[in-house]
């Protein structure tokens, strides 16, 4: 049975809900937004990712109408929401801060949304129950949110954004306060929760795993723009930029000289040194300045000299155990540090390395991706 | 020491100092109005068989009222005017509100006399634009008390509820709006409910503030319109019955006292973040 992969992107005939063409932000001459041009597709989880202060939320408050686009235009399903109220718009923001209600129950607070539309009370209480079912909150719809914990009072905030069934529901680093395993706990449910639903979602995270979980695709910003939107695994084993490489997980980034003949890239990177060999499919001029990423846990790490496209030799630096697996660091004979990474299949009095041990590293020639910037 | 022997201890010199100059004479006072020979309440029935001083009483209520509910409207607008200004023009406003703070009661209270005057601005206005033919008497009336309170009150009231409403986060008025809700229900379902318990506060040093006033009835009032704080006066040092005035005093005091009480439970039972 064939599964149908889900990627609206990859589909010319697909229309994008959301369109951001061309928007500039700018408060006073500090530009927020740089001429960005974005297309989120319905049903997508998309993840926005970047630094703090790089524009994520600006980006969103814009498509919720809480700032207008300084140039550009934004469309959703077509059409030009410059003009509409963020109390017409067809999109639901859940705050950071949650912004729940303190005056009001959780009951009342996701009530909230369903009363401005004016529908009558028993539709309304059917929506707030199906509400407070869906996140597990129906114990708590008598208290106020004062009463309730930090993880309830985030669900709460879903509860009440989803409550309207809105289209599109952006989520500003809604996940920021919890602890890390209420965290990934609440992302899975998330996540089950955009299925059931149906509902766009775009998430705000500086927190790249976050991202990677949730998202149906990544874009990874910078300073007001859009350094990359993929998929979270080409985003991870396929960046554009040395930028990205080094945003999204462990790289290690070496810099040389190109020689290309075909798809081989041969990489000059220090004197004396055998040059590095990489695949690549774009193209790079005799000489160029190229850096060659590579993940640590696609270098391996051995006693003895192994064959390979890619073989250097060091002395161990530091450890980092992580517990399930550790990081090498490895220190070559010309200062550049590489990262290595392995599983600790093995209980720690058993483990084959340990600091100042000279040791082999190697990775493939297709382990490494070569940017060009 | 323990912490709680210490926080005593801590607040031993303000505790002995309120209750010297504050606890003492008032509880002297309290004292001599029921030291009546016909009984220790007779004071008090005389007080309030007087058609006079029953007038009193409610006149003062009532101008307390008026300048409580006129300065919650006036000052919550401005308030609201502002919370919602950028910084820079906001510390300006604040400051424009505060001013007439920085004069003293007195001299506010002559502005006014200045301006509602026979011969006053306002009159010589009036006359000029032909809406009058001859000057109004407007001081010494219930008006010319009332108007002068507000304007005595108002900054005081701002302040308040300018405190108050910067608390209430933007992120709760967007959350409305991004919910459906109009700027005019945004405010009247989340702005106006969390600024309850601050309307409360401000209400309460507004009607105590204006309940137990001398300065402004004084001038403003007289003799005509005589208020708690002007009879009491004219009782202790005009007449010299000093039994009187502490009786008027006491009245006062259980006025303000159950005010502050019964608004403080209110406050209590309104308070948004409250059972
Ligand atoms: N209302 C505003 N006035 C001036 N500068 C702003 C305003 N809002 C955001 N900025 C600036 O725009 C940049 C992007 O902010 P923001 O979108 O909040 O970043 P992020 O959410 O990615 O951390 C920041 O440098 C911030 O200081
Ligand atoms: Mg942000």
């Amino acid at each position: 049975m064939p599964q149908t992969v889900f990627a609206p992107w990859d589909d010319p005939a697909e229309k994008p809900l959301i369109q951001f063409k061309g928007v500039t932000k700018r408060f006073g001459d500090f530009t927020a937004i740089d001429n960005i041009d974005l297309d989120i597709y319905a049903r997508e989880f998309f993840a926005l990712l970047g630094p703090s202060g790089c524009g994520k939320t600006t980006l969103m408050r814009m498509l919720a109408g809480f700032e207008t686009p300084t140039e550009g235009k934004i469309l959703l399903s077509g059409q030009d929401i410059g003009p509409v109220p963020p109390n017409q718009r067809a999109v639901n923001m859940m705050f950071q801060s949650y912004a729940l209600f303190p005056h009001l129950t959780i009951w009342d607070n996701i009530a909230f949304g369903l009363r401005r539309e004016g529908r009558d009370k028993a539709a309304i209480e059917a929506r707030v129950e199906e509400m407070l079912k869906l996140t597990r909150l129906a114990k708590f719809a008598k208290r106020k949110p004062h009463q309730i914990s930090g993880g309830q009072r985030q669900r709460v905030a879903l509860a009440r954004s989803l409550a309207k069934a809105p289209k599109l529901l952006l989520l500003d680093e809604p996940l920021g306060a919890l602890d890390r395993k209420l965290r990934e706990e609440t992302q899975f449910e998330l996540m089950d929760i955009q299925e059931k639903t149906g509902t766009t979602f775009v998430i705000v995270t500086h927190d790249q795993e976050e991202a990677m979980t949730v998202a149906s695709r990544v874009a990874v910003m910078d300073e007001g723009k859009l350094m990359q939107v993929s998929t979270p695994d080409a985003i991870y084993e396929a960046p554009s930029s040395v930028y990205v490489a080094d945003f999204i997980g462990d790289v290690n980034i070496i810099e040389g000289k190109a020689h290309q003949t075909g798809t081989k890239l041969q990489i000059d990177w220090a004197e004396g040194q055998p040059a590095l060999s990489a695949t690549t499919t774009k193209n790079f001029d005799l000489g160029q300045t190229c850096y060659m990423a590579i993940r640590p846990e696609k270098i391996a790490i051995s006693a003895d000299r192994p064959s390979g496209a890619n073989v250097l030799q060091g002395e161990i630096l530091d450890i980092a155990y992580l517990g399930n697996i550790s990081t090498y660091h490895v220190k070559l004979p010309t200062g550049h540090v590489i990262k290595a990474q392995q599983a600790n299949t093995r209980r720690i009095s058993r483990r084959e390395f340990t600091w100042e041990d000279k040791v082999w590293i190697s990775w493939t020639d297709t382990a490494a991706v070569v940017l060009a910037q | 020491m323990t912490p709680r022997l210490r926080a005593w201890a801590l607040s031993a010199p303000a505790l002995f100092l309120v209750a010297l100059f504050l606890g003492l004479p008032v509880l002297s006072t309290l004292a001599t109005t029921f030291g009546d020979p016909k009984g220790p309440f007779a004071q008090y029935a005389a007080f309030f068989d007087s058609r006079f001083r029953m007038t009193v009483l409610w006149r003062t209520m009532e101008v307390a009222v008026i300048t409580t509910t006129i300065s919650v409207i006036v000052g919550f607008m401005t308030a609201w005017v502002v919370a919602k200004s950028p910084a820079r023009i906001k510390s300006l406003l604040i400051i424009a509100a505060v001013f007439p703070l920085l004069t003293g009661v007195v001299v506010r209270s002559f502005a006014w006399l200045i301006i509602l005057g026979k011969n006053g601005i306002l009159n010589d206005t009036l006359l000029w634009l032909g809406l009058i033919s001859e000057p109004l008497s407007m001081l010494y009336t219930q008006f010319s008390v009332t108007i002068a309170m507000v304007y005595l009150f108002v900054p005081l009231m701002i302040l308040t509820l300018v405190g108050v409403l910067e608390a209430i986060p933007q992120d709760l008025t967007e959350a409305a709006a991004s919910l459906g809700a109009t700027p005019a229900a945004a405010f009247r379902q989340v702005v106006l409910p969390m600024a309850v318990p601050g309307l409360i506060v401000g209400s309460v040093l507004v009607f105590t503030g204006s309940f137990t006033s001398y300065a402004t009835p004084q001038l403003l009032g007289g003799e005509r319109q005589m208020m708690m704080g002007t009879f009491l006066y004219q009782r202790a040092m005009v007449t010299f019955d000093w039994v009187g005035a502490s009786t008027i005093a006491a009245v006062m005091v259980v006025v303000t006292l159950t005010t502050v009480l019964v608004m403080s439970k209110l406050a209590r039972r309104l308070n948004p973040v409250a059972g």
